[in-house]
C-alpha cells in the first residue's frame, strides 16, 4: 500500500513519517507542501519527496493520505483525495465549520472510501486500561469527569495555530476535541449540553485568538465534565503540555495521565532545558495500523467520520456557550 | 490572655496545640459530649467547663470549633459578653448570618478571626506570595484541587447540609477563598455536581468554574467522593510569564510500605504532610499575636464573607444550570 501526507502545516506529519516507515509493507510516497521553503526543509530533514502540489501528490496515485493541512484547509484536500478515490486519515479538529464537515463526509461517501479522524488517544494503553475498568464496572457508576488537555501556545512550533481564519478558532479547537472525542468513548453517550469560559487574558494582543478555556459538559446520561484547553503551560515548559483526566464513580475514582512516562533531561542540549523525554507508548503508530488495516479489511475505521463530526460540534459549541454566557443544549446547535 | 475552646471534635484537636505553643492560658472546654471535652482537656491540660455561658465569663477569646450552623448564635452570644472570637470556617450558612456576626463584633469591639487554615499553608503561601511578586505575570487560569472522603462528624453533621453546608461551603470554601486571594473578585461562578456515595443526601463531588472580574479563570474541583484515608490537594496556577505546579502527590517527603491490615483513618480528612511547623497552629498563633498586639489578621472576616458569597453562587449555579453572577461584596 502507497501512502502519501497531504501538507506539513501541522506539526503531526513529522511524526507520521517515522510511523509509517515503522511498517514494512506500507511505502511512504512523500508529502506535499505548498510552502517551498518548508517542504524543501522537511524534504531534506526526512528524505522523502516533496511534491509541490498536492494534485502532483495525487498523480503518484497513493491508495491512502493523511491530511495534515490547516484546519481550514482540511475541506479542499480532503475532497481532492476522495475524487482521486483515496482513502483518508484527517487531522483533528476535521473542520472548521459543520458545513465543511458534511461536504467532507459526502465525497468520502461519494468516492466509497475511509475517512478516520486522528485521535490518536483512542489508542493509548493507558486510556485504554481506563476504558477497560469502566466497562468491567470496577468504578461502577461513572459519574464525572476532570479531564485537562492543556498545553504551550503552540505558535513557536506552527503560527496558523494562533490564526482564526486558519485554525478556526484557539485554544478550544485545538484541545477540546480529544477529551469530548475520549468522554463520548468512555460514557458511550453524547453529549447534550457546553457552557464554556474562554478568553485571551494569556498571550493577549500577541494572538487574535483565545488562549485560555475551561469547557463545562454534560452527557444524556447525567456526567459532566471539565476540560481545560487552556495554552495555559508557559514556553520554558519541559514538554508540550498533558492529557489528564479523573474519573469519579460510585466506587472510587481513578486518574489517568496518559504522558506520565517520560525521563527528566537536564541538558543544554535537549529540545529543552529541562526536557521530558518520553519513553512509553506511541498512539500514533496504533492509530496509524489501524487506519492501514480498515482499509486492507474494507471496513469502517475505529474512529470514524461522525466521531471527528460529534467533537467540532462540542467545540463550536463552546464559542457559542461563551459569546452568549450561557449553557447550549446542543441538539438545538446548528 | 485566656482562652476556652468550644467543641472537642476534629478542628477543637487541631486547635489546642495552637494555644499552647503560642503561650496562651487554655482556661478550658466545653462541649455537648462532656466525655469527649474531658478527653482533649486531660490532654492539652484544662478543665471540662459545664457551660458555653461559664466558659464565656472565665476567657478573652473564645475558640468556636462548633459545626457551622452553631456559629452565628455562638458568636453574637461572645460578642454580648465582650469577648474576642475566633470562629472555625465556613463563616456562616448565609450571607445574612455572616455579615450579622461581623457587624456584631465591630459593635461590640471585638476582634472576629475566621480559621481560614488554608491561608496558612507554607505551599500555597508560597505560591501567593510569587503571584504577587510578579514572577508568573498577570494571572491567566488557576486550577485548584481538594479531594477527600465524607468526612464524619458528631450527629454526622457534616452530611446534613442544613448544617454544614455540604461540599462547597465545607471544602471548596478554602478554594474559593484562595482563587480570590490570588485573582481578586469573581464575577460569575458556573457549577456541576453529584451525589456519588448514596444514602447521603447531598452532593459529594463539584467542579466549579469562576470567572473573574479581572478576565481570568479557574477550575475548582472538590470532592468527598474518595475512599477513606485520601485526601489530595494540588494548585496550578498559569499568568502571562510562568507556572506556578504543585500537588499533594508528588510532595510526601515519607512514604511509608508497612505490612499493615487496618490503617488508622481519621474521621475527618486533614491535609497535613510533614511541616516545620502544623498550619493550624501558624493559624492560631497568627491570631493570637494580632488580637493581643492589636495587628491586622492575615485573613478577614470580609475575606470569608466573599469565600461564603462564592460558594453560595456555586449552589445557586446547581439549582439553575446557569451561570450566576456573584453580588456586591466589596
Amino acid at each position: 500500500m502507497r501512502i502519501g501526507i497531504m501538507s506539513f502545516a501541522h506539526l503531526h506529519a513529522e511524526a507520521y513519517i517515522a510511523n509509517i516507515r515503522k511498517l514494512s509493507d506500507i511505502e511512504l510516497i512523500g508529502f506535499s507542501d505548498t510552502d517551498q521553503e518548508r517542504g524543501e526543509h522537511f524534504s531534506e530533514v526526512f528524505k522523502t519527496k516533496c511534491f509541490q502540489s498536492h494534485e502532483g501528490l495525487l498523480d503518484a496515485k497513493p491508495d491512502a493520505v493523511i491530511i495534515c493541512s490547516e484546519n481550514a484547509n482540511h475541506r479542499e484536500h480532503v475532497v481532492m483525495a476522495a475524487r482521486e478515490g483515496v482513502h483518508v486519515l484527517c487531522e483533528k479538529p476535521i473542520a472548521v465549520s459543520l458545513e465543511d464537515a458534511k461536504i467532507m463526509r459526502d465525497a468520502c461517501q461519494k468516492a466509497g472510501v475511509n475517512f478516520m479522524t486522528a485521535f490518536p488517544m483512542r489508542f493509548d494503553p493507558s486510556i485504554i486500561v481506563v476504558k477497560e475498568m469502566l466497562e468491567q464496572g470496577k468504578l461502577g457508576k461513572l459519574y464525572a469527569v476532570n479531564g485537562i488537555n492543556h498545553s504551550e501556545l503552540p505558535k513557536k512550533h506552527r503560527l496558523w495555530f494562533t490564526q482564526k481564519a486558519l485554525a478556526g478558532g484557539g485554544a478550544v479547537m485545538d484541545h477540546t476535541v480529544h477529551l469530548v472525542d475520549l468522554l463520548r468513548w468512555y460514557t458511550g453517550h453524547e453529549i447534550t449540553e457546553v457552557y464554556a469560559e474562554i478568553s485571551n487574558v494569556l498571550y493577549p494582543g500577541e494572538v487574535d485568538v483565545e488562549t485560555v478555556g475551561l469547557v463545562t459538559v454534560t452527557f444524556e446520561n447525567g456526567v459532566f465534565a471539565s476540560i481545560d484547553c487552556s495554552w495555559s503551560r508557559p514556553n520554558n515548559y519541559p514538554r508540550w503540555g498533558h492529557l489528564q483526566m479523573e474519573l469519579i464513580g460510585e466506587k472510587g475514582a481513578v486518574s489517568v495521565d496518559a504522558f506520565a512516562q517520560y525521563l527528566t533531561v537536564y541538558s543544554e542540549l535537549a529540545p529543552r532545558d529541562p526536557s521530558w523525554s518520553a519513553w512509553g507508548a506511541d498512539p500514533n503508530q496504533t492509530m496509524i495500523e489501524e487506519f492501514i488495516a480498515s482499509i486492507k479489511e474494507k471496513r469502517e475505521p475505529r474512529v470514524s467520520w461522525s466521531d471527528g463530526f460529534a467533537a467540532l460540534k462540542v467545540a463550536l459549541a463552546c464559542y457559542e456557550s461563551a459569546q452568549r454566557k450561557e449553557p447550549i443544549r446542543l441538539k438545538d446547535f446548528k | 490572655m485566656r482562652i476556652g475552646i468550644v467543641g472537642a471534635g476534629s478542628m477543637a484537636r487541631a486547635h489546642a496545640p495552637g494555644w499552647i505553643a503560642a503561650g496562651a492560658e487554655l482556661v478550658g472546654i466545653v462541649a455537648k459530649h462532656r466525655s469527649s471535652a474531658a478527653v482533649l482537656a486531660e490532654q492539652f491540660g484544662t478543665r471540662v467547663f459545664d457551660s458555653y455561658k461559664d466558659l464565656l465569663t472565665a476567657v478573652d477569646v473564645i475558640d468556636l470549633c462548633v459545626p457551622t450552623d452553631l456559629h452565628k448564635t455562638m458568636t453574637m452570644q461572645a460578642a454580648a459578653a465582650r469577648k474576642h472570637v475566633i470562629c472555625e470556617k465556613p463563616l456562616a450558612l448565609t450571607i445574612k448570618d455572616g455579615q450579622a456576626m461581623i457587624d456584631a463584633c465591630k459593635e461590640a469591639g471585638v476582634r472576629l478571626f475566621i480559621a481560614m487554615v488554608l491561608r496558612f499553608f507554607p505551599q500555597y503561601q508560597a505560591a501567593q506570595k510569587a503571584v504577587v511578586a510578579g514572577q508568573i505575570g498577570d494571572l491567566g487560569v488557576l486550577r485548584l484541587k481538594r479531594v477527600s472522603y465524607q468526612p464524619s462528624g458528631d450527629d454526622a453533621w457534616f452530611a446534613n447540609e442544613a448544617r454544614s453546608g455540604g461540599l462547597l461551603l465545607d471544602l471548596m470554601v478554602h478554594d474559593f477563598d484562595y482563587a480570590s486571594w490570588l485573582a481578586g473578585k469573581v464575577e460569575r461562578v458556573f457549577a456541576k455536581s453529584v451525589r456519588s456515595k448514596k444514602p447521603n443526601a447531598q452532593g459529594d463531588y463539584a467542579l466549579v468554574t469562576l470567572r473573574f472580574k479581572n478576565g481570568c479563570m479557574a477550575l475548582i474541583e472538590g470532592g468527598w467522593a474518595y475512599p477513606l484515608g485520601v485526601f489530595r490537594t494540588a494548585f496550578d496556577i498559569a499568568g502571562r510569564k510562568g507556572l506556578i505546579e504543585w500537588n499533594s502527590d508528588s510532595t510526601e517527603t515519607i512514604h511509608p510500605f508497612l505490612e499493615s491490615t487496618s490503617p488508622e483513618v481519621a474521621r475527618v480528612g486533614l491535609p497535613l504532610t510533614v511541616l516545620s511547623e502544623d498550619p493550624y497552629t501558624s493559624e492560631i498563633k497568627h491570631a493570637f499575636d494580632a488580637i493581643k498586639n492589636n495587628k491586622p489578621f492575615a485573613v478577614t472576616p470580609q475575606d470569608a464573607l466573599e469565600a461564603v458569597r462564592i460558594a453560595l453562587a456555586a449552589r445557586d449555579s446547581l439549582k439553575t444550570g446557569k451561570p450566576v453572577y456573584v453580588e456586591g461584596g466589596d
